[in-house]
């Protein structure tokens, strides 16, 4: 068990830069979720701790191990790859035991090794099969237990669930989670899927264009993202320009096309600043015209549209000035198209990120 | 797109031209096991008294030793060339890709005949006369690694190198990697492609037409001389042997590798 | 994988491709720089020939009507046989293309075994069939016809080239065709076009890549060939494998020799070069 640190890692093909000077630091035993849209650089990343890309700059160290120069077979890592990897010609026992093979373990500790692994994987009687011969979830736990079975210091999963169907994904989300505690192995996941990152990070590193924006527990993440790229990423948002009124530590003022609003934001935020405000469907109450509510912001609107989603009501909201509002409301709203409603929510949810150039 | 009744006729269309495409190598197998000497239809009876007199031929069972020989050798330089080369450009040929493997096939695309006068002449020019065997085996590498590259390329090229990172990942290093994994996995496609080679050299003639001497006589060259001047049955016992062996290497290269990998021309 | 090739012994690596380049700059680069050369020089009677400089090999050659013809009726034969091969195939290579995957595997094995063969056998085949008592004749014969001249004569040997090519241009066209979407061809019918209209606008010009590398390969192949013309043709139609074969070998001239190799190289290369620059034209014109 180890620590995973990247110290400026820089990666260029040609003249596209994949990775731009990430620093990141895993602390042993934690399960990092390295989340992120298509070509954002996390499969790269992933691919030069594992020691497959060498960095154009920049070091990797796993333990004390600056492994930056080391090739693939020497730095202890277990992968599990997209798609499973799975030596064809070799049968599930051969295919967990290739790795305590190459450490030259004898054959008696490798056969009873493998035989304990596959227990624990639930693959138990399944060790003569061919990996053609197995279904998408057992394959996926071949891969698992293979990585596993040579106590690597370091865990590495690159999308290991993409190719399941939304149901065993969600098993075999907890599965890997319980394995990993269970191993208590530093583990660094590449997933496109926020919510999957969210269910199983300690932290999620959000990394956009090759550059880190974000590494923080999912909660944070979720409800404290630092820019309007991550807000956009992460779950559902509304976002509304406005400009930085007053500010008091984090509690802000803002001014918006559609009047002054209470907020909050990071202590970095200025008077004047423009910023986005991130505001999450299902913080927002919608109401009649007529219903209170004290230290709230309040806005008015007309609903345009309503759609029935099962345990939730989408409604969008005009509330003037080219604004649509997202608002998600349980399902006795009673709420028409057309009607005149309030559109309220509590400061304290509405959190602004400063507005990028882009 | 067809429809049911052009079916038929594209069926008929289809089932005439293979009629017209295998009709010799039937005729041939079949003059084999006549019993008389000319090729009568109908028939007149099976035997074996060509293949007696193929047997008792010195010359035409000195030869099919000398073609098997020279396969053989020529067949285990040529997969062992080839399999390298492929790899090489597969893997490690970066922006000279291309035009290797353009090189590679380059000598199938010129005339066999043009080849071995080259080659004949150019033995001559280096002071060696009586090239035999030696001559011939070279010549018949040109011709035969371009086929073990081709079919080993395409083999390559479809592999999964995700593989190799698994392994390397953990614990194996290159040399194992390529023991342990690759190789394993490519050894369809190096059979196949040695299995081509070995069919190819033994077919061979135009090379082996300026490069042949006495001792040295692959079988082809030998049944070019004797049809030349005379027509029986014997010649087609030869025949039959390289048909059972075309079948044998085309059923084990549709066993390993498919024989669709040999689609040229794009697509 | 790039880290894997820096720093571990990258140079090793390239000792893979060494020995196909020997191969290749020895036996062939060679070779050809070396025939080029000695059509340089002189023929004589005592040597295969003298270290004298001359171009008059090239330009005897190029005097003597006799080159050109058979030139001339190589590159014919080399035409006429393309043209009825890809008419031949393209039939074949379609069926071929659109099979099921079982019944693919069978027609495989069907054409490429002719290939595995030889032509020398396969020739043979043909010599049994064409000859004056040979099967076809003696079938013409119970019709109560005279026998048709099949064999030793510019018919056979185009019967033979023909045949020969098959398997060729079938695998060079059956791939690209294999990769046409066959819901074009679904939608072409239900415009309203009939099959033959659907073949001519639809499938064939997006079979052209193939069409074009067989018949390229199908041309090269029967302008090279030796074994067909001598036995089909029985040395009364002169090609020019057969002309420069009697010149090396039976008269000995190997200047001679080669320099009517080398004119006929040049020629066949500006052909084709000319035929792909056209085809690729034509091409960029449908888009």
């Amino acid at each position: 068990m180890a620590e995973i640190v990247l110290q400026q890692l820089t990666k260029r093909f040609g003249d596209t830069l994949a990775v731009q000077e990430l620093t990141l630091r895993l602390e042993a035993g934690e399960l990092v979720a390295l989340l992120g849209p298509s070509g954002c650089g996390k499969t790269t990343t992933l691919r030069m701790v594992a020691g497959f890309e060498t960095p154009t700059e920049g070091r990797v160290l796993l333990g004390d191990r600056d492994v930056t120069d080391e090739p693939p077979e020497r730095r202890n890592c277990g992968m599990v790859f997209q798609n499973y990897a799975l030596f064809p010609h070799l049968t599930v026992e051969q295919n967990v035991a290739f790795g305590l093979e190459m450490r030259r373990l004898g054959r008696a500790d490798v056969r009873r090794r493998v035989a304990e692994i596959l227990d624990r994987v639930g693959l138990r009687g399944l060790g003569q099969r061919y990996p053609r011969q197995l279904s998408g979830g057992q394959q996926q736990r071949t891969a698992l237990a293979r990585a596993l079975i040579i106590n690597p210091a370091v865990l590495l999963l690159d999308e290991p669930l993409a190719n399941l169907d939304a149901k065993l994904r969600e098993e075999m989300r907890f599965y890997i989670r319980s394995l990993q505690r269970e191993f208590s192995i530093t583990t660094l996941y590449v997933t496109h899927d926020q919510a999957e990152a969210l269910v199983l990070a300690d932290r999620v590193a959000i990394l956009m264009h090759g550059a880190l924006e974000q590494y923080d527990p999912p909660e944070e993440v979720y409800h404290r993202p630092k820019s309007a790229a991550v807000a956009g990423f992460i779950g559902l948002t509304n976002l509304l320009p406005g400009r930085v009124r007053t500010f008091a530590g984090d509690r802000l003022v803002l001014d918006t096309a559609a009047g002054p609003i209470g907020a909050r934001g990071g202590t970095a935020l200025r008077e004047g600043d423009e910023v986005l405000l991130s505001l999450r469907p299902e913080h927002l109450e919608i109401g009649d015209a007529a219903a209170p509510a004290a230290g709230r912001n309040r806005l008015r609107g007309t609903v345009r549209e309503r759609t029935f989603l099962g345990s939730l009501i989408d409604f969008r909201v005009d509330v003037g000035h080219d604004i649509v509002l997202r608002v998600q409301g349980h399902v006795g709203t009673k709420e028409r198209v057309g009607d005149p409603v309030i559109v309220s929510f509590d400061a304290a949810t509405a959190w602004a990120v400063p507005r990028d150039g882009a | 797109m067809i429809r049911r009744g052009e079916r038929q006729w594209m069926n008929l269309t289809v089932a005439v031209l293979y009629a017209f495409l295998l009709a010799p190598v039937v005729v041939v197998a079949l003059a084999a096991l006549n019993a008389g000497t000319y090729l009568r239809f109908p028939p007149q009876g099976l035997s074996f008294r060509w293949f007696v007199a193929f047997a008792n031929s010195r010359t035409f069972t000195d030869s099919l030793r000398f073609s098997l020989e020279l396969a053989t050798i020529v067949t285990a330089a040529a997969t062992v060339v080839g399999t390298m080369a492929a790899l090489w450009v597969v893997r490690f040929a970066g922006r000279f890709r291309t035009t290797l493997r353009v090189l590679m096939i380059a000598p199938l695309a010129v005339p066999g005949i043009l080849t071995g006068i080259a080659l004949l002449i150019f033995f001559y020019g280096l002071g060696w006369q009586k090239t035999g065997l030696g001559g011939l085996v070279a010549g018949h590498m040109l011709i035969c690694v371009p086929y073990v590259f081709l079919i080993t390329t395409a083999v390559l090229i479809r592999f999964d190198r995700t593989l190799e990172e698994a392994a390397r990942n953990l614990g194996a290093g290159p040399f194992q990697t390529f023991w342990r994994v690759t190789l394993p996995l490519i050894k369809g496609g190096i059979i196949s492609g040695a299995v081509f080679a070995f069919v190819t050299s033994y077919d061979e003639f135009n090379i082996s037409l300026l490069l042949s001497g006495v001792g040295s006589t692959p079988l082809p060259i030998e049944l070019f001389d004797y049809l030349r001047f005379s027509f029986d049955p014997t010649a087609a016992v030869a025949g039959t042997i390289s048909i059972a062996m075309a079948l044998v290497v085309v059923l084990i290269t549709q066993k390993l590798v498919g024989l669709e990998s040999l689609y040229f021309g794009g697509g | 994988m790039a880290s894997l090739q820096r720093g571990h012994r990258a140079a090793g690596r390239h000792l893979l491709i060494a020995p196909a380049l020997a191969t290749l700059v020895v036996l062939f680069v060679l070779p050809y720089l070396n025939l080029f050369m000695i059509s340089l020089l002189t023929p004589s009677h005592q040597a295969p020939y003298l270290h004298v400089f001359t171009l008059e090999n090239y330009l005897g050659l190029a005097r003597d009507l006799l080159t050109w013809e058979v030139i001339g009726r190589t590159l014919w034969l080399g035409a006429v046989t393309t043209v009825i091969c890809l008419a031949v195939s393209y039939p074949l290579a379609y069926h071929l293309a659109r099979a099921s995957h079982r019944l693919r595997g069978v027609l495989m094995i069907m054409v490429i075994s002719p290939l595995l063969v030889g032509v020398l056998i396969r020739t043979y085949g043909w010599m049994i069939l064409l000859q004056d008592t040979g099967l076809v004749n003696q079938f013409v014969n119970a019709l109560g016809l005279r026998s048709l001249p099949l064999m030793y004569n510019t018919t056979g040997i185009l019967i033979g080239l023909v045949h020969v090519f098959i398997p060729f241009m079938v695998l060079a066209i059956a791939g690209t065709i294999q990769s046409i979407d066959p819901a074009l061809e679904f939608a072409s019918r239900s415009l309203g076009a009939g099959a033959w209209r659907t073949f001519w606008r639809v499938v064939f010009p997006l079979s052209m890549p193939g069409v074009v590398a067989g018949t390229t390969l199908v041309f090269v192949l029967a302008i090279s060939s030796y074994v067909i013309p001598s036995l089909l043709g029985g040395f009364t139609v002169l090609t020019v494998p057969l002309l420069v074969v009697r010149t090396v070998t039976e008269l000995f001239n190997w200047p001679g020799g080669s320099a009517f190799a080398i004119i006929f190289f040049v020629v066949s290369l500006v052909v084709i070069w000319s035929y792909l620059r056209a085809m690729g034209r034509a091409s960029r014109a449908v888009g």
